[in-house]
């Protein structure tokens, strides 16, 4: 496994992609912070020193393409080819994928974090507001707002195994997260739209961009986001074991 | 001597939808000889190939490497070597990096890229970016990849494509030392005059199937003897 471990992370770290992915997320953070204390929110509220914080479950965006990336893109430029000769068990390849990118997920959401930490800290100072890392519910946030980072990062890879095609991939992913569970959600109502992998991610992350959907406790968003991300993975193993590589 | 032979091909068969693409080949390929797999375009030779490699899945018979299964190899970079047509890169990765990926992967030490790099003389655009190289540089770097695990057979798909008329010398002289050291070539072509003055073992497919196989002197000694065979081998059938 770790021969496959380097080998992938020496793949994502020697194209530019991956790089810029990494650095779209702490951006998003700061500039979902910096709208939301000029929009005018009450600074002296706890309330909104979390809803900052929990910009790090927005970030995951770019791990979930990050991980698309990690998989489509090595079927639009046919070097699964290469690393097919290099590791005939496919199944095993996907595994790493997972890995990896589920790693690179997590330190994607610390450096979002502490810059969500700092971002915040210094809105709040300059606008005289009281912000405290030791509030409740602060280390919740930013633990879930990590997490979410991770399991996007391997529902991406899931993602990726099963389209092929990077753009189509990153275009389902975004339509998904976009338009699909928005519509679901005025469908299904919020009592079933809250179980759908975004809203999910909402709660684990303790954001809620809509508002409009009565989320599941952290915990609950937690095991079913866990249990997407582990439907992709298996998904994404069995497909690729199937298919031929032409 | 051993009797297995470095590649044995068994009764493959591949059917795409309705299309048989490959139907009940059979070869072998020798240690210390280069063989080659020649065939018209959209003969099966790359199916074979990607079967031999277990990128494809027959649905009929077996390929194996020095009698074991390519996807049952323990380290395969190290027993087999693999060029297949329009070897693949990422634009935007640089040749050495290209290289140091399959090194990971293949557990090779980083000198054996350096070492690779120079055999294939593209030692000084090592830190180019591949988007910068020509088609000949791109067939070079994925030769410098087959050849990086330092394995005992070689397969290559279209191995002269992009080369120049120098570059075909040069390549000429790699595939007759490869096997000088004992290892097994395998090149699949479509194009005679690129292979005719290098092959020792010829197989000749057309439609899928096998129509020759044998050392290049059963064909005949005559000047274009290999030609006329080919042609005559591999005309379309009723």
């Amino acid at each position: 496994m770790l021969p496959m471990m380097r080998s992938e992370f020496r793949k994502l770290s020697t194209i530019r992609g991956p790089w810029l992915l990494l650095a779209a997320g702490p951006l998003l953070v700061v500039a979902g912070i910096s709208g939301l204390v000029q929009s005018g929110a009450n600074l002296h509220a706890p309330a909104t020193q979390g809803k900052a914080l929990a910009h790090v479950s927005l970030a995951a965006l770019f791990t979930l393409i990050f991980g698309i990336l990690a998989v489509a893109g090595e079927y639009r430029h046919g070097t699964v080819t290469d690393t097919f000769l290099s590791f005939p068990a496919r199944g095993r390849v996907i595994a790493a994928k997972l890995a990896t990118c589920g790693l690179v997920g997590a330190a994607a959401g610390l450096v979002s974090s502490a810059v969500a930490v700092a971002v915040t800290a210094a809105w709040w100072a300059a606008k005289g507001g009281s912000f405290h890392l030791s509030a409740a519910g602060t280390w919740q946030t930013i633990g879930g707002g990590i997490a979410v980072n991770i399991a996007f990062a391997a529902i991406g890879v899931g993602i990726g195994a099963l389209i092929h095609n990077l753009a189509a991939a990153i275009a389902a992913a975004l339509a998904w997260i976009a338009l699909i569970e928005g519509i679901a959600g005025q469908l299904l109502g919020s009592g079933l739209a809250r179980w759908l992998p975004f809203y999910s991610s909402e709660a684990l992350g303790r954001g809620n961009v809509t508002g409009s959907v009565r989320l599941l406790p952290q915990w609950g968003g937690g095991l079913m986001l866990a249990g997407y991300a582990a439907v992709f993975a298996a998904a994404a193993i069995v497909t690729t074991l199937r298919r031929d590589v032409t | 001597m051993t009797e297995t032979a470095a590649v044995e091909v068994r009764g493959l068969t591949k059917t795409f939808g309705r299309v048989t693409a490959v139907r009940e080949m059979s070869f072998t390929a020798p240690a210390g000889k280069v063989t080659g797999f020649l065939g018209p375009n959209g003969s099966g030779k790359t199916t074979t190939l990607r079967m031999v490699l277990s990128l494809v899945r027959p649905d009929a018979g077996e390929a194996l490497i020095g009698g074991v299964r390519y996807d049952r190899l323990p380290r395969p970079r190290r027993r087999v070597g693999a060029l297949l047509e329009a070897a693949s890169f990422h634009p935007g990765r640089r040749a050495r990096d290209h290289l140091r990926v399959l090194a990971d992967a293949a557990d090779v030490p980083v000198r054996r890229v350096d070492e690779v790099l120079d055999q294939v003389g593209l030692a000084p655009a090592a830190r180019r970016r591949v988007r910068e190289f020509s088609l000949g540089m791109r067939q070079r770097l994925g030769l410098a990849a087959a050849l990086l695990g330092d394995p005992q057979v070689l397969l290559l798909d279209e191995p002269a494509n992009g080369l120049d008329p120098a570059g075909i010398a040069w390549l000429r002289g790699l595939l007759r030392g490869l096997a000088d050291e004992g290892r097994a070539v395998v090149i699949a072509s479509h194009v005679l005059s690129e292979v005719a003055q290098t092959v020792d073992h010829v197989v000749i497919v057309s439609e899928g199937e096998l129509r020759f196989a044998g050392p290049l002197g059963e064909i005949g000694a005559e000047n274009n003897a290999l030609e006329s065979a080919f042609l005559k081998l591999t005309a379309p059938t009723g």
